[in-house]
């Protein structure tokens, strides 16, 4: 049979082009379901690499709340008279200046590397990763379980008194 | 023998020979300081100081007499590790020379008081008087060579300044810068030889180059060399030929002036330096010496025959004596060249003096009867025996010394010349030179006889109906004495024998008896043949002659335009291509400063200001960090952070 | 297993591209997209090398706190950028300089 992780690289590529595409458009709102392409390519990655349960959490929350909210943010900033708002693009030599410096950077350092070293684990799982999850949370990681729950109670309350109405500018 | 202690006194005599020598230097400060108001201050003092001079001259002269040579000297400068030293140098020479300058300097003083009586100028004609007195002294009793040749530059000087001192006269002006001029060209030559002289020898004191020369083997070419060109400076300041023709045009200074430097005194340094320095002379340089006296004397006798002026007749009769003292000194007899130029001092200064009293009076004359005509032209003149009877008799007295008469100092002189002539003469051209020192002076007789019947015998001409009286005592007394001096018993107690207390013999055999009876003749038949030539018109009538065989047309032409030629030639170089290469030079100068004021402009000044542009961009620049633009921080941030990683993980 | 290079220079891409949004648009949503792009690419270098421990969820784990912690980010950020919008009436961060020095 076909090896399972070829369908790795059309995932791959298509999280790489959206994320190009997010930096290419000047526009918000084609920026936003850019970045929704990437997320959902994204989980379907982490399907293929075992890890299920963050795909289906990417999917639900990042895909399904942060970019629907982003959505909703984008339709709120622009002043959409017919004609959508064109995004200019700045500091773009020094942006890619780094861009380019990181990446190959990053590329370097990972070709210094031989990560095959580890004897890589067969297909075959103690646990289903579920449950795996989940018992970690509640034993080893009960700690920064409670830390994120107390984490999000504060974002939720901080995120609704700032984005309370009050005046603006002009008035 | 030395005298007794107390008499002979070296510091005296130095002192007094110091004093001869400065006390006309004082009459010169005298004159040079006091102002034009009070020029009747100097007119008193210089001859009052001449005469305290020639005091302290003859007091030395009769301590140092008879005593040989006595060298005073003292450090002067020194130049890296010799010294000159100045001095002076007493012997029986130098102190006779100190007395004549003395005495001839004080009776042209005194008469000076009256002949330029009314004169403008009198306070620096008597400044000037004691400069050249100083300097001729300083000539005198040197005893180096240097000391000789600064002094003898300033008496060429003092004789410039003299000749032209009625300078609202070109002329007078020109005879002065042609006077200057020909001495210097003799003295270029007089410079070399002395060059030579301390090149070989090492020293200038006289002293102690007559001991070098006789330590030297045999006679050497750059001996005779520098004798040469020693002589060439005696050529100029003696008048030989060709340095001459400066001599007749002197005449146009004062009449006392050409008594005192161009008759008695600064012609005669010329003759004083070769006895001086006659130690140095080959006889190669002295057969050339007697050569040119002889020359000179010829050509300058037949050229007084021919002249009108009286006092240029006396000019060349000055030339062509020093002519017969020079041959006197070319026969190595310096001593017969010494006693005629002593006597010739007297008898000449006499006659340049009566030819001024002549010149004074007529002028009086001229004046006070409103006419004009020129008072030195002998055709002027004539019958003035009896209105001048005074300075007929003085003329006459001086001229008979002049042409060699029995009884009188002239013939003494002139016989001692003819006897070393003759000792010397051993082959054919010597003879020549002995024939023709006889022939000049046949000459001497007939233009000196020339001169006295042309001013004084026959019928006045355009002087008829003046009122010419003799001039005043203050002028005759000088004459007088000098008319004394003419006379024979001055110089030995024979009159017909030059040995006497001025002159021994020691080297030449007995006097002759033959060549005085043959002068004596010879003298008589040229006053005879005198009367007969000139007894109607003068057949020497001749422009050659009178123009000396156009010796300055020759000058003219050929020396004096070529020179002017070349220093126009020069000048115009000079102007063209020095001048031009100055420019350029300024030129590229200014270019050089317009291209560092550009460099300094554009680039020192925008290298500064580049730094100011770059310090306001790197000030914006780390401004714009805290510009308030969130992504530039992120972008510094981003920057830093892969910077740290590179420099620590690659 | 999928192999660990290729997520890893996935991941590199991700994260330098979503540095890249970040600094050169003039929009303040469009920051935050870029921000998320980041975020992802960490997310997927833990789950790329959580592979190694099949039994042990530490990187999943580590992922999933990445998640909410993005969340959090996400609200308040838009809450600030709604707020920011409404009082300065632009959504460009360059205009937004009361704090310049």
């Amino acid at each position: 049979m076909i090896d399972a992780n070829i369908l790795f690289y059309p995932f791959a590529l298509l999280a790489a082009v959206s994320a190009v595409a997010i930096l290419v458009v000047r526009n918000v709102f084609y920026g936003a379901l850019w970045l929704l392409t990437c997320l959902l390519s994204v989980a379907a990655i982490y399907v293929l690499a075992y890890a299920e349960f963050v795909a289906v959490t990417q999917i639900l929350i990042y895909a399904g709340g942060i970019a629907v909210v982003i959505l909703f943010g984008v339709m709120l900033t622009t002043r959409v008279a017919g004609v959508p708002l064109v995004v200019q693009h700045g500091n773009l030599f020094d942006a890619i200046v780094v861009g380019f410096t990181l990446f190959v950077l990053l590329l370097t350092l990972f070709s210094q590397h031989d990560f095959s070293t580890v004897a890589p684990a067969a297909a075959v799982k103690a646990l289903p990763p579920a449950e795996a999850i989940g018992m970690a949370t509640l034993t080893d990681f009960l700690l920064p379980f409670e830390t994120a729950g107390i984490l999000l109670l504060v974002a939720l309350v901080g995120a609704t008194v700032i984005a309370a109405s009050l005046k603006s500018k002009r008035s | 023998m030395p005298e007794p202690a107390s008499l002979y006194n070296p510091a005296t005599l130095q002192t007094f020979a110091l004093l001869t020598l400065l006390l006309p230097l004082v009459s010169f400060a005298v004159g040079a300081l006091v102002s034009e108001r009070y020029s009747w201050v100097v007119t008193l003092c210089a001859p009052f100081l001449v005469l305290l001079s020639l005091a302290t001259a003859i007091y030395t002269a009769s301590v140092q007499w008879g005593h040989g040579n006595l060298l005073v000297a003292m450090p002067w400068f020194t130049v890296s590790d010799y010294t000159f030293s100045a001095g002076f140098m007493l012997n029986a020479t130098s102190v006779c020379m100190t007395v004549i300058v003395a005495f001839i300097s004080f009776l042209v003083h005194v008469y000076s008081t009256g002949y330029m009586a009314g004169d403008p100028a009198t306070k620096r004609y008597f400044t000037m008087l004691g400069f050249f007195t100083f300097a001729m002294q300083g000539i005198v009793l040197a005893d180096n060579l240097l000391s000789i040749f600064v002094f003898w530059e300033l008496v060429g000087f003092a004789s410039c300044m003299l000749i032209g001192h009625w300078k609202e006269n070109p002329q007078a002006v020109a005879a002065a810068k042609k006077a200057f001029l020909l001495n210097r060209v003799g003295d270029a030559g007089f410079l070399v030889g002395l060059m030579l002289i301390w090149s070989h020898t090492g020293t200038f004191a006289l002293g102690d180059l007559a001991q070098a020369i006789a330590q030297l083997p045999g006679a050497a070419s750059w001996q005779t060399a520098a004798a040469l060109c020693i002589f060439c400076g005696i050529a100029g300041k003696s008048a030989q030929f060709p340095l001459f023709t400066w001599l007749p045009d002197a005449m146009e200074g004062p009449t006392p002036v050409s008594a005192l430097i161009h008759a008695a005194t600064m012609v005669a340094a010329g003759i004083f330096l070769l006895a001086r320095v006659s130690f140095v002379f080959t006889p190669a340089a002295l057969d050339v010496v007697a050569l040119t006296g002889i020359v000179t004397a010829v050509v300058a006798a037949l050229a007084a025959l021919s002249q009108h002026d009286i006092k240029k007749i006396l000019a060349y009769s000055t030339i062509s004596q020093l002519g017969l003292m020079v041959t006197a000194a070319g026969t190595g007899a310096f001593n017969v060249a010494m006693l005629h130029l002593v006597t010739h001092a007297f008898f000449k200064a006499c006659l340049f003096l009566s030819a001024g009293s002549v010149i004074h009076a007529v002028h009086q004359g001229q004046h006070q009867g409103h006419r004009k005509f020129d008072v030195q032209d002998m055709r002027n003149l004539g019958g003035l025996k009896t209105k001048l009877p005074f300075t007929y008799i003085t003329f006459m007295l001086s001229g008979c010394a002049l042409a060699g008469v029995p009884f009188f100092s002239g013939f003494l002189s002139k016989e001692a010349i003819f006897s070393a002539l003759l000792h010397w003469a051993d082959n054919g051209w010597r003879w020549l030179v002995v024939v023709l020192a006889f022939g000049v002076s046949f000459l001497t007789v007939l233009y000196t006889y020339r001169l006295i019947r042309g001013i004084f015998a026959g019928t006045e001409t355009a002087t008829a109906g003046l009122n010419i009286t003799e001039p005043p005592v203050i002028m005759r007394a000088p004459v007088a004495l000098l008319a004394g001096a003419s006379l024979w018993f001055m110089f030995s107690i024979n009159p017909f024998s030059c040995s006497g207390w001025f002159l021994q013999f020691p080297e030449l055999p007995a006097h002759h008896i033959t060549l005085t009876i043959f002068s004596t003749a010879w003298v008589i038949l040229a006053v005879v043949a005198a009367r007969f030539i000139f007894r109607e018109r003068n057949p020497f009538q001749s422009e050659l002659l009178r123009n000396t065989f156009y010796l300055d047309l020759y000058y003219q032409k050929y020396v004096t335009d070529s020179v002017v030629a070349v220093a126009g030639f020069t000048s115009r170089f000079d102007r063209k291509w020095i001048d031009g290469f100055l420019h350029a030079t300024a030129y590229a100068q200014i270019t050089v400063a317009h291209l560092t004021g550009w460099f300094d402009r554009a680039i020192i000044d925008g290298m500064v200001n580049g730094a100011a542009a770059l310090a306001r961009t790197t000030g914006r620049f780390t401004q714009s960090f805290q510009g308030g633009k969130i992504q530039l921080y992120i972008f510094w941030a981003a920057l830093a952070i892969i910077i740290f990683l590179i420099w620590t993980l690659v | 297993m999928l192999p660990v290079h290729h997520l890893l220079i996935l991941g590199a891409l991700l994260f330098c591209t979503g540095l890249v949004i970040t600094i050169i648009k003039r929009n303040a949503i469009m920051v935050l997209l870029g921000l998320e792009l980041m975020l992802n690419a960490a997310n997927i270098n833990l789950v790329a090398f959580n592979q190694y421990k099949p039994g042990v969820p530490e990187g999943q784990m580590f992922a999933l706190f990445v998640i909410v912690v993005a969340v959090s980010e996400v609200a308040v950020g838009l809450a600030i950028v709604l707020r920011v919008y409404r009082y300065f009436e632009t959504a460009v961060p360059d205009e937004i300089k009361e704090l310049k020095d």
